[in-house]
């Protein structure tokens, strides 16, 4: 199996799969149809065509820098003075970054790794106005998508690395699992289609689990150091 | 294939204000890279751009969002047809149904005609067309009726400029939809920014001229609001826009519109308290053949220290780094790139970018666009 690799990274970030008219929710991770939707758009495909091939990938996700909610709150208001809309609310995960794993056959992925070099769509995290900070495609590899979960470095930003000392991290991952695994969970997350006229999404098996990386900033304390001399 | 895409980064100081303020009237804010800075909505800046157009495109090539539908196009089948005058409602209802539109009674008013349930995007030319309809339909006389693909067909047709930028929904008719050609990132401050108060009082003029009164204010109050640099960002997809337009030249001049009405306008929360319009500091437009790539990763460290001495300067320098390194490390070259600053604080950007003035650039990218347009028919 090839496994894509993804940084989705930027200010603001937002992946809801139980949003409902004005209250528009984000979950603290990407989902599934976000990522399958980001690789759709890569590729051009209109809304109404089959992603079919897409959902056979198996996903995970690593929660390298967990970032924060924040709240959004806006207005509508028409240009004819007509009554205003009803005023909604919108969720942005602030300050995030993860790692995608996408596993599947190599040449889909040579394909999706292609089309995100040079994306027909833009790219988005969860929504429009959340571009990506720099590009999403890390690179592509052998392996499974846990096995590239627990082996790609820490992609978390230098001043949140800064902040932990210790040798190793242990980050949050979300992974694709067979149905009726211990442990696992069920999230309305799995898109069948995203055709606007009957947008339809089935039950996702997800299995969440900690890893260890390494932290490329672990520094071993010597406080001697600061004193300089002969040593 | 040839894709064209045009990336614009924006450097903009803004002094006290409260362009954009959330339920609780606090200017909007999010962490980034550790540190609460100023935001100011996507939505709010293309609200403002939208309405900027008005002054650069002839109304023919604009549109209407508005839940009077009804009450629009009865107007517009009036002027073509003053004979129609009295059933003008009632067609235009009847068109707008055929067209897959659906209508409810308009809220508070009972008078009024009928109301879409959400905003609808028209432009001008599908509102003539659709009225167009109605008058030969209402002509053929007999009992009326208004063909169903034809005013579908209208509706979807002539999309003006800025639905065509920035997209339309239609809940009802999705074949209605329009995907935007326009990504607009919210607008960040590159520097930590803390919301601060003002605590005002208001004198009451005719209190104060009674000498039998105390001298007490007639009003206090706070309004809350921050002061940031900020760095704005945008992307226009050519291709898209020139696919949904269906014009080399409606696209060429959209996108110079963008350019102009995006980097020149402003929200206009509490213009009237703080009179915070402002330009931007420094403007680079690139134009990229593979993929937008926004810079706001040059921020994601807040500027501290004694950068903030000279906040556009390093602001520049930053985002002069990080794109060369971004564009280095992705082999990412853009097909061609222009800046604009004022003043020499902005210089760093010529790395990036040829410096010239903003109307010179704004048309360069039209006329490279239209270029590249032409190339790939």
């Amino acid at each position: 199996m090839s496994v894509l690799l993804l940084r989705l990274a930027g200010p603001l970030q937002s992946w809801g799969t139980s949003s409902r008219f004005t209250r528009r929710n984000t979950d603290r991770a990407p989902s599934k149809s976000g990522v399958i939707g980001l690789l759709a758009a890569a590729e051009g495909r209109a809304r109404n065509e089959s992603i079919d091939d897409l959902t056979m990938l198996r996903i995970g996700v690593r929660i390298d820098q967990p970032g924060q909610v924040e709240r959004d709150f806006q207005t509508a208001r028409p240009v004819d003075g007509s009554a205003p809309l009803p005023l909604s609310y919108r969720f942005y995960l602030a300050d995030a970054v993860f790692l995608v794993a996408v596993e599947g056959a190599h040449d889909l992925l040579e394909r999706l790794a292609s089309a995100l070099r040079t994306p027909v769509f833009p790219l988005y995290l969860g929504r429009r106005s959340c571009p990506p900070a720099g590009p999403v495609l890390l690179g592509m590899r052998e392996g499974t998508a846990g096995e590239l979960l627990r082996e790609t470095p820490w992609q978390a930003s230098g001043w949140f690395r800064r902040r932990h000392s210790d040798a190793t991290v242990s980050l949050e991952t979300v992974t694709d699992c067979p149905p009726g695994t211990p442990g696992s969970v069920l999230v309305r997350d799995e898109p069948v289609s995203f055709d606007p006229r009957h947008r339809q999404y089935e039950w996702r098996s997800v299995l969440r689990a900690p890893v260890t990386v390494g932290n490329p900033d672990h520094r071993v304390h010597d406080p001697m150091e600061l004193l300089g001399g002969d040593g | 294939m040839s894709r064209t895409i045009v990336d614009i980064h924006i450097i903009q100081t803004v002094p006290p204000s409260n362009i954009n303020r959330d339920d609780t009237g606090s200017p909007k804010t999010a962490v980034y890279g550790g540190t609460r800075r100023a935001r100011v909505s996507s939505q709010a800046w293309k609200r403002s751009t939208r309405d900027a157009f008005d002054s650069m495109l002839d109304t023919s090539e604009l549109g209407v969002r508005t839940r009077r539908v009804v009450e629009l196009l009865a107007d517009e089948i009036t002027r073509q047809d003053s004979g129609l005058k009295d059933q003008a409602g009632k067609l235009a209802k009847a068109t707008l149904e055929a067209a897959g539109i659906k209508l409810k009674a308009a809220r508070k008013k009972d008078e009024a005609p009928d109301e879409s349930g959400y905003l609808l995007f028209l432009s001008h030319a599908q509102v003539a067309g659709l009225a167009e309809l109605a008058v030969s339909a209402a002509a053929a006389g007999g009992t009326v009726t208004i063909d169903k693909k034809e005013a579908k067909a209208r509706a979807d047709q002539k999309q003006s400029v800025d639905i065509a930028l920035f997209g339309r929904m239609v809940a009802d008719d999705t074949e209605l939809n329009v995907d935007a050609a326009v990504q607009v990132a919210h607008a960040l401050s590159v520097h930590e920014a803390s919301n601060e108060y003002d605590y005002y009082t208001a004198v009451d003029d005719h209190k104060r001229a009674d000498s039998e009164e105390d001298a007490g204010a007639g009003m206090i109050g706070t309004v809350e609001f921050n002061s940031a640099t900020l760095y704005r960002y945008a992307t226009v997809n050519v291709d898209r826009l020139r696919d949904t337009l269906g014009s080399d030249d409606a696209a060429r001049r959209a996108v110079e519109a963008f350019a102009r009405a995006f980097v020149t306008s402003m929200p206009s929360g509490k213009q009237n308290t703080f009179a915070n319009r402002t330009l931007p500091d420094a403007v680079l437009v690139v134009v990229r053949d593979t993929q937008p790539i926004s810079f706001v990763g040059a921020f994601e460290e807040a500027l501290r220290g004694r950068e903030q001495d000279s906040r556009i300067a390093a602001s520049a320098r930053r985002l002069a780094d990080y794109g060369k390194e971004v564009q280095d490390t992705y082999d990412q070259r853009p097909v061609a790139a222009w800046c604009v600053g004022v003043g020499d604080r902005a210089a760093a950007l010529t790395e990036l970018g040829e410096r010239t003035t903003f109307d010179v650039a704004t048309k360069a990218v039209g006329a490279l666009v239209a270029e590249r347009m032409a190339g790939r028919a």
